[in-house]
């Protein structure tokens, strides 16, 4: 039983409409989250999730806005429209969608590109209550070869069933043109590109200066060495592994339990 | 290492990172990882950042073949030829 209450929302951001849902505690909170979502298809493997997340943490106190950025989910407009700083923007307007709607003070959960944004965001806000970071992308050239590499296996894959040799799996993936890189079916122009590829959370190192949960999921209880670092470069920062499947790799119902579970005991520690 | 002792390690590394309900120490080294496990590309993903990390290798584009993920075998000789 969620001890929660669930609301539609709307506000704008750079002059559109973007909408969400806020997760209210029954009871009255001075604490509020926004969560940022994954990025591409990404996204879609981890609403799920997101969305139980979203009620854990009502459940034990903390009001929850979600959100769709510009061009993604319900929020309007095309996925190719916009960039890493109209999202950023969108972050922005949701923290004081959500300051306003809940009366609280107003912390970022983020997910892969999502963490990220949410910890650039906060560099420049330290007003910001808090940072939760889950699998934040620490480096954006390694992120892009991460997501070349899927595509590649796809086309590896897809090639194998369909009979093919496989061997032209990487000519078929990089095929995109233009500079335009595919991830996993969303077309990444080359502007896109270079925003992602410029990312680095260590680079400068971060000082924004309230609690940080770095959360790294995974097989091990290693929490991998950049997430690790991320971690101790902030002043208030804890580094946190769960043992959890990828939330965001794989459409399906999955069970996010464990990296909830550790978030809602850190939160109720704040 | 020893050829034997380099299969065990991928043999524990993919039953770890694919969170497989198997024992690495009942798996063949020749047997077929993509039929027996249901591996799909979600999970070749995962083998591929598995063995990089742990074998500090790194996969070129070009590489990526069928039959390089076929068994713990082809995985291994590839790790080799990668580390020699």
């Amino acid at each position: 039983m969620t001890a929660a209450q669930e609301r539609l929302v709307s506000f704008e951001s750079a002059g559109e409409l973007l909408h969400g849902v806020i997760h209210e505690p029954l009871e009255e909170t001075q604490q509020a989250l926004v969560f940022c979502h994954p990025f591409a298809e990404e996204k879609k493997c981890a609403h799920r999730s997101m969305v139980e997340a979203a009620r854990a943490c009502a459940a034990a106190g903390w009001a929850v806005l979600r959100f769709d950025n510009r061009g993604c989910g319900d929020s309007p407009g095309c996925f190719e429209q916009y960039d890493l700083n109209d999202w950023r923007l969108d972050i922005e307007s949701a923290l004081e969608c959500a300051a306003r709607e809940t009366s609280s003070a107003v912390g970022l959960l983020g997910l892969r590109l999502g963490a990220t944004l949410a910890a650039e965001v906060a560099e420049d806000r330290p007003d910001v209550a808090c940072l939760v970071l889950w699998e934040p992308i620490v480096d954006g050239e390694r992120y892009i070869k991460q997501n070349l590499r899927r595509s590649i296996i796809k086309a590896m894959m897809t090639s194998h069933e369909g009979g093919g040799s496989g061997t032209t799996a990487a000519h078929t993936a990089g095929a995109s043109g233009e500079g335009t890189v595919d991830f996993d079916g969303y077309s990444v122009g080359e502007a896109m590109r270079e925003q992602l590829a410029e990312v680095n959370l260590l680079e400068p190192p971060p000082v924004y200066p309230r609690p940080v949960l770095v959360v790294a999921l995974g097989a091990g209880e290693a929490m991998g060495e950049q997430l690790q670092r991320l971690a101790d470069a902030y002043t208030m920062g804890t580094a946190r592994a769960v043992r959890q499947e990828p939330i965001w790799q794989r459409i399906g119902v999955m069970d996010a339990t464990p990296v909830i579970s550790a978030t809602v005991e850190w939160l109720r520690q704040q | 290492m020893s050829d034997q002792q380099l299969k065990q390690q991928i043999k524990e590394m993919i039953v770890e990172r694919l969170f497989l309900d198997a024992d690495p120490q009942q798996m063949a080294d020749d047997e077929n990882l993509m039929e027996n496990y249901e591996i799909d590309s979600v999970n070749l993903f995962e083998i591929v950042v598995g063995l990089e990390e742990q074998f500090d290798i790194s996969f070129e584009d070009e590489d990526f073949s069928v039959d390089l993920f076929a068994t713990v075998n082809s995985l291994a000789e590839y790790v080799e030829t990668k580390r020699s």
